[in-house]
């Protein structure tokens, strides 16, 4: 079983503790409780995966801050980094 | 030779759990050490030389050497005196001797230390004064001698967290320091704070994208624009050497291992401080004046940080890593805690805790910072780091302005 951590439980995002493969059952562990999403996608170590649907123009969240705006619509379950991230200090 | 005899009792044994205190050498002013370095201190880069002679020809000095120390100018010059002598004025030192080329300077680094420890044993010896480096050895090792007879008359006594000043570092960030490591410092800075001791934490350019949380942890409004003014200075002098930080930074690797922007990195790289209010800030290498959460306005490089942080004061320092790094710092014993699976494996021997059991056994946060907080206060007691075994340790002072 895939695992993911949520640093806090206002957290669109989760950190993947391995590499997630599409298909994947991933386990959310840490802030928020346990929850469990299936990878739309590949994930590799240390990268973020999607909790939920994330539309275009929406802030995500990681330690319960703005770590970035979405510049397209994230479907859960998908990989969240500098291609549909951008720093909102740009 | 000696300007003071013995440091003695300065207070009665605190009365904190043996879980929250340390064995330390009390001192008659300041912090207690939990080292009692024998420290030769090189006043300038061409005394190094001399330096490292002196120290391979005993097994118990401990060489502080410096880049740079001439034609110093301004803030410039005042910075190097500052940061050198709180050096050799640090509580982890329990004498030393400046070793320079001529006296003004070394007499003004010792000056600085001896401000900073009145109660410490301190001579200069230079080139100029003795005659040739030869003379210089020798004057130094007759010196070093009967120090180390005096110093060797100390005993540790039981001390508390309260009179402890650490250093929280990171370096060599990736995806896992602000997953585990950083937040696991966090935890045991805050439990450092919480029985009335001190945090430093520092460099300023990786605050960027969470200075407004810190901002909002100033405990007023001079520390909140002092901080800001860091933020602000930085990000100025990258504008003004055509450096576009908000898109370098994070760099290509940060990226490929998951980091995908400045504001992602530096919330990570905030939480090696724990959650105190931010009491004061401070500049490289300056003291600080309260107890608690405290910023050190000074650059990030691994080497100058944790000089900044052991000028400053930290008798121990918690250097949190990703992808790992073996350095050290010379009298501020330095641990270095990953939570990366496969930095703890590929380089063991430069690691002293390794919480990768977070990842892959999903070890709870709290029995990790125990694990962390059981090693600073071994190390505190006198355990080696691996930096201290291997030698891994090195300085180098900031610079303020170029040479001219």
């Amino acid at each position: 079983m895939a695992r993911a951590i949520r640093m806090d439980k206002k957290d669109n995002v989760a950190t993947v503790l391995m590499d997630v493969e599409p298909g994947d059952e991933v386990d959310i562990e840490g802030a928020g409780g346990s929850l469990r999403i299936e990878a739309a996608e590949t994930v590799p170590f240390g990268h973020k995966i999607a909790l939920a649907l994330i539309p275009s123009s929406k802030n995500i969240l990681k330690y319960g801050e703005t770590i970035g705006i979405a510049t397209r619509t994230i479907k859960a379950g998908t990989h969240v980094h500098v291609h549909n991230l951008k720093s909102s200090r740009r | 030779m000696a300007k003071s005899s013995l440091p003695r009792k300065k207070r009665t044994c605190s009365k904190s759990k043996s879980g929250d205190s340390f064995l330390g050498f009390r001192r008659l002013s300041g912090g207690p050490g939990v080292r009692n370095h024998l420290a030769i201190v090189s006043a300038m880069d061409n005394t190094n030389p001399l330096v490292r002679r002196i120290c391979s020809l005993r097994s118990d000095l401990i060489a502080v050497n410096t880049s740079f120390g001439r034609a110093l100018m301004g803030e410039d010059e005042a910075q190097h005196f500052r940061v050198m002598g709180h050096l050799a004025g640090h509580p982890n030192v329990g004498a030393a001797i400046i070793v320079g080329l001529e006296p003004i300077t070394a007499g003004a680094i010792a000056e600085a230390a001896s401000k900073a420890s009145p109660w410490m044993p301190i001579e200069v010896v230079t080139i100029h004064e003795v005659g040739g480096t030869l003379k210089s050895t020798s004057r130094t090792l007759e010196l070093a001698g009967k120090l180390a007879a005096h110093l060797s008359s100390a005993r540790r006594e039981r001390c508390g967290l309260d009179e402890l000043t650490l250093g929280a570092e990171c370096g060599g960030s990736d995806t896992t320091s602000g997953l585990v490591s950083n937040p696991v410092t966090g935890m045991v800075a805050d439990r450092v704070v919480n029985a009335g001791g001190t945090v430093i934490f520092s460099e300023t350019l990786e605050i960027v994208g969470a200075e407004h949380l810190l901002a909002r942890r100033a405990a007023n409004a001079q520390t909140k624009r002092r901080l800001l003014a860091g933020v602000r200075r930085s990000l100025d002098y990258t504008e003004e050497l055509g450096v576009d930080l908000i898109g370098s930074n994070p760099t290509a690797d940060n990226i490929a291992g998951g980091l995908s922007s400045i504001e992602e990195k530096s919330l990570g790289a905030i939480k090696k401080a724990g959650n105190g209010s931010i009491v004061e800030v401070v500049g490289v290498g300056e003291r600080p004046t309260k107890a608690g959460t405290v910023f050190a306005d000074a650059p990030c490089g691994g080497v100058e940080n944790i000089t900044s942080l052991s000028a400053s004061g930290a008798q121990a320092i918690i250097f949190s890593t990703g992808i790992g790094n073996p350095i050290g710092h010379p009298i501020s014993p330095t641990i270095k805690v990953t939570g990366n699976p496969r930095t703890a494996a590929l380089m063991p021997e430069n690691i002293d805790v390794d919480l990768s059991d977070v990842i892959e056994k999903g070890l709870g946060y709290e029995e990790a910072a125990e694990r962390l907080h059981k090693e600073l206060i071994d190390v505190l007691n006198g355990k080696l780091t691996t930096s201290e075994m291997l030698g891994e340790t090195e300085i180098t002072v900031s610079r303020a302005a170029l040479s001219l």
